[in-house]
């Protein structure tokens, strides 16, 4: 039994033989509640006891001296109790796993913080969205239930052995169910590790948590669904809401998508890119012009290079910035160092101010080994080593140019690439694309997409 | 019956509780800082925002699959949303902000008036709404107080169960079977909701204790004013009878009619239920009778069959002359088991006890009809025209409804049928137990004492805000008129920031607008600022009490520069010497120094710019 109230609410409670769930009447003075034992929040005050009235109000009444409590009768605690739903299988439906890992979209009230937790079971998921199981013959794989917050490389490399075992097997598609703040870091890592990929594999989630009934979650689930049965898209993306209405989703490429808002359901825009595709609950799909498809006549199996290496930073350069940070990534062993620079993807090189003058500072790393990629916090378009003076000391010394990656995306990249590449290798490959992370045209409408 | 027959409410196991909804008039919304303000009616959206819903489990992991539920998976919801009146936060694209405190205060300050006990802490409760009516799928609500107690001047003491502060809901804008539009606009304004325990004695007294609270909801001066800012529903049941809660009563006046037509309606059930059972009984199934009608000449059954719609029929056994009894002024048992129909997205129903010379059905539709369905002499049918699937729906929501005259009355929520003559019709089932959990968004907050005192200073008081006005205006009634008038806040503020004469500024108040209101005039959209500038210009003489009406009129054609309307109108007032020198050119002008031909002659043409009383003194002065 989960015991939340404070020390002398608990020993009153227990002194009674009363535990959440239990019918009780508080008593103080004339003032006289019935109703169920709640547990309690994190939050708010520990001395106030917390009961359900038969209205469905939540009640606190403080503990002080006058207060009386007796219990009327035994409850059982039904906290996350739930019908058990069984997948009917659909033949004509294709196998598609369901990779769950965490987040918002697997959530609900959590008595512990007084927030959303990851306390839910797949099948309340699933049981939300009963028209999935036409779409597909849904396998649920628990793999973990972790924040987004805390997903690292660790996680990633398990995730992309669960899609590269499922795809192996008999599923044609695999959804990752995972919390939105990390999603576009997983799917880029994913995009990296997976090798020989023939199949979509759809992260997706929600904004708003899944025990409220506007959740964007369901069609979100319901279109990565379609995606992951239907489409011809054999690479990684992010399935979410195209905009903030229930209408469509956009799947995006893993290594070109970017969560470019706090709250909202669109928060997951291209960078330097369109959708690969816009899909709708319906199961129709529409695709953009160019995207790995997938080769009925390809029989290989997909590999994982999970390996990585994180100790590669990102560094951000703005006014005043101290460049001696860049010291401190090097004494601390790291191998890569991800900039991003301003504009075109410049740091201050020129300055008559020794202290803010970076230039001394990156070339100690390079001389030390590390390798420096630039990339732009304006996010669109591409950077460049030549356009200006200053530009050109930066590449000269031997700074990697990595055109239009985000620096999320090329710091994940070169931490894959070191953990599983030689220096030179890894040097040579940085501002290379390997998964459509770096283009070589950028269209005129693939900005503020 | 009378309103106030209490002996006969006792006899029929009367039941009547109130719920008053009211409107806060703080400057920002409950949780986030959108205007409570809402835009002009004129105003065109800027966007809007389409979405569905779903059933969800709620705190305990139940998920409920009630057929509402069901429903809401096939709904599209579309979200207007207002330049300055809707932010993120209301179209559920971020969490709530903090909660409003200026409200919280008021509502404690309310609770405090009606003497009750304040939770020790405020927990915001999500309340699941099925209607779409939040984007969020739940409506924000806490409770504030619980066992309070409300006296009305005529004696009458109700006990207060609890008193909730919430959020507004959104408004309907249009609707349809399978969509539903709404307006984000008024979404999010604090609200109080005030219940009352459910044993008000009569219809009478129900309008009194609405009336009361009313009152000490104005008195506090922190209420919004005008339509749709307060709502009272109204919960009435009779001995054998149920619950039925009436909603969307504009007029409070008509609260006692409308609850004495529910006792009728209730009384009308049971007498059909009595009757049914002490006969042989029974609503049959529906059946399939589109064929006998191929070639028929009733225009409500080709309307439809002529776009593949379908005919359904059901058999009513005995309930020959019942579907056209009357259970209300111009509604029969036919009207209430239509109006389930409706609910499925047909035009209704038709049914035997109608004339079917007027539809035009031939003798040999109905006896073919009659033959199908089996029909006996004492027997009764009704039919049902529409596209499927709804045609099928309406037809088992009406059966269900049939059904339910052997049970008596159903638990309903209803809706205002007909203004005029205080009828009800079917809106939805009554509601099961609320399906609450709490909204992590928000904290809760520790009362603390702090708050209380506050609340305490800020309680309205009826009694002494009576007192106050019976002194300032020395006359009872006048005094009573202003504390229930909408404008008392009004009131308050312009006597308190101009020298105007409150009796004076009351009478205006209370009569002048009425009259000017029921001429045709938007004197409700004038903005305050421009009526105390009105009442200042007659304070300080610089107008005169007829420029005030048309200063008034200026107003609420849209003019909100008060001096420039007072030149443009020519409005100015005439007075002391001027006045003077008025009565001394006219006097030439009509070769008369007699007092009465030249004050008929000057106000023939100054009507609006002498005062009377100033002229007259001139005028004696002269004389003497």
């Amino acid at each position: 039994m989960v015991k939340v109230y404070g020390e002398e609410i608990q020993r009153m409670l227990d002194g009674h033989g009363i535990k959440v769930g239990d019918q009780i009447r508080l008593k103080m003075g004339n003032v006289e509640l019935d109703g169920e034992l709640m547990p309690k929040a994190n939050i708010g005050s520990r001395d106030t006891i917390i009961i359900k009235m038969a209205d469905g109000y939540n009640i606190g009444m403080r503990l002080t001296s006058g207060l009386e409590i007796k219990k009327l009768a035994d409850g059982v605690p039904n906290i996350a109790s739930f019908p058990k739903i069984s997948l009917k299988r659909v033949e004509s439906a294709p196998d598609v796993s369901l990779i769950y890992t965490g987040g918002t979209i697997g959530s609900r009230v959590d008595y512990e913080t007084g927030g959303v937790s990851m306390l839910l079971k797949p099948e309340e998921l699933l049981y939300k969205v009963p028209e999935i199981q036409g779409i597909a013959n849904i396998s649920v794989d628990m793999l973990m239930s972790v924040a987004s917050e805390d997903l690292s490389y660790h996680e990633w490399g398990r995730i992309a052995e669960s899609v590269a075992k499922a795809l192996n097997n008999s599923a044609r598609g695999a959804i990752i169910t995972i919390g939105t703040d990390a999603m576009h870091y997983t799917a880029a890592a994913l995009s990296f590790m997976l090798k020989d990929l023939n199949g979509p594999v759809v992260l997706t989630g929600a904004q708003r948590s899944s025990d409220r009934g506007s959740s964007d979650g369901f069609i979100n689930l319901v279109c990565a669904a379609q995606l992951a049965s239907k489409s011809d898209i054999a690479e990684v993306g992010i399935c979410m809401h195209n905009d903030e209405s229930d209408g469509k989703c956009a799947y995006i490429r893993g290594v070109k998508a970017r969560k470019m808002h706090t709250s909202r359901r669109d928060a997951f825009r291209p960078i330097n890119d369109k959708p690969m595709a816009y899909v709708w609950p319906s199961g129709e799909i529409k695709y953009a012009k160019s995207y790995n498809k997938v080769d009925a006549n390809k029989h290989g199996k997909v590999t994982v290079m999970p390996n990585f290496d994180p100790r590669v930073a990102i560094v951000k350069v703005y006014p005043n910035s101290n460049p001696k940070i860049i010291d401190f990534y090097v004494n601390e062993g790291y191998r890569g160092i991800i900039i991003e620079g301003t504009g075109l993807g410049h740091a201050p090189v020129s300055t008559g101010h020794q202290d803010l003058l970076w230039l001394p500072h990156i070339k100690y790393a390079l001389d030390n080994g590390l390798i420096v990629g630039m990339t732009s916090q304006c996010l669109y378009g591409r950077v460049h080593p030549n356009v200006y003076k200053n530009l050109r000391l930066l590449s000269n010394i031997g700074v990697i140019y990595c055109d239009d990656m985000m620096a999320e995306v090329a710091q994940i990249k070169l931490g894959w690439l070191l953990g599983n590449y030689k220096v030179d290798e890894a040097k040579a490959m940085l501002n290379k694309n390997i998964a459509g992370e770096i283009k070589s045209r950028l269209e005129f409408d693939e900005f503020l997409v | 019956m009378e309103p106030n027959d209490s002996e006969l409410c006792k006899k029929i196991g009367f039941m009547c509780g109130i719920e008053i909804h009211q409107r806060l008039a703080t400057r920002e919304k409950l949780f986030c800082s959108c205007p409570t303000a809402v835009p002009p009616s004129d105003e065109k959206p800027v966007g809007s925002v389409k979405r569905h819903q779903r059933a969800v489990a709620g705190e305990l992991g139940k998920i409920d699959l009630s057929a509402e539920y069901e429903e809401l998976k096939d709904r599209e919801f579309t979200y207007n949303i207002y330049d300055n009146n809707a932010c993120l936060v209301e179209i559920d694209e971020e969490p709530p902000h903090d909660l409003n405190n200026d409200a919280l205060c008021i509502a404690i300050a309310f609770a405090k008036s009606l003497k009750m006990d304040i939770v020790d802490e405020f927990q915001t409760m999500r309340k699941s709404v099925v209607n779409g009516s939040n984007p969020s799928a739940f409506q924000r609500t806490m409770l504030i107080g619980l066992n309070g107690e409300i006296e009305t001047s005529d004696g009458i003491k109700t006990k207060i169960m609890k008193l909730f502060l919430e959020e507004e809901s959104s408004g309907i804008e249009s609707s349809s079977h399978n969509a539903v539009v709404y307006n984000t606009d008024r979404l999010g304004i604090p609200l109080v909701e005030i219940d009352t325990d459910p044993y008000i004695p009569t219809p009478a007294a129900a309008k009194s204790v609405a009336l009361t609270i009313g009152t000490m909801l104005r008195v506090s001066g922190s209420v919004q004013r005008g339509l749709g800012t307060i709502r009272q529903d109204v919960n009435v049941s009779i001995r054998g009878g149920s619950r039925v809660e009436i909603k969307g009563m504009q007029e409070l006046d008509k609260m006692d009619k409308f609850i004495i037509n529910e006792i009728t309606r209730q009384q009308s059930l049971l007498e059909i239920k009595d009757t049914l059972q002490s006969i042989d009984a029974k609503v049959h199934q529906g059946m399939d009778v589109t064929e006998i009608f191929r070639n028929t000449k009733v225009k409500v059954i080709t309307g439809q069959t002529e776009k593949g719609g379908v005919v359904i029929g059901f058999r009513l056994q005995g309930f020959k002359g019942l579907l056209g009894k009357e259970v209300n002024p111009e509604r029969r048992l036919g009207t209430e088991i239509s109006d389930y129909a409706k609910a499925a997205g047909v035009n209704g129903i038709i049914h035997s006890d109608e004339d079917m010379g007027k539809y035009g059905f031939s003798n040999d539709e109905l006896s073919k009809l009659a033959a199908a369905l089996s029909l006996g002499e004492n027997d009764a049918f009704a039919l049902i025209a529409g596209q499927q699937p709804h045609a099928s729906k309406a037809a088992s929501l009406a059966i269900n409804r049939a059904q339910m005259c052997f049970d008596g009355v159903p638990l309903e929520t209803r809706g205002v049928a007909n203004t005029e003559l205080c009828t009800t019709k079917f809106m939805r089932p009554l509601p099961t137990s609320s399906r609450m959990y709490p909204e992590t968004d928000v904290r809760p907050i520790i009362t603390t004492a702090e708050m209380l005192k506050v609340a305490e200073r800020d309680a309205p008081d009826i009694a002494a805000e009576r007192a106050s006005l019976k002194k300032q205006l020395s006359n009872e009634s006048l005094a009573s008129n202003m504390i229930m008038s909408p404008r008392l806040g009004m009131y308050k503020r312009i006597v308190s920031s101009c020298q105007a004469d409150p009796v004076f500024v009351a009478n205006v108040l209370l009569q002048k607008f009425t009259e000017l209101k029921r001429s045709g005039l938007d004197v409700d959209y004038i903005p305050e600022s421009s009526i105390i500038d009105i009442f200042s210009k007659y304070a300080d003489g610089t107008v005169t009490k007829q420029g005030i009406d048309e200063l008034l009129k200026a107003a609420s054609s849209g003019t909100t520069d008060i001096a420039s309307a007072i030149n443009k109108r020519n409005l100015a007032r005439v007075k002391g010497e001027n006045l003077a020198k008025l009565i001394s050119s006219i006097s030439s002008e009509i070769k008369s120094t007699e007092p009465d031909k030249i004050r008929r002659a000057i106000m023939s043409k100054y009507r609006l710019n002498v005062d009377g009383s100033e002229l007259n003194e001139l005028l004696n002065k002269s004389k003497q």
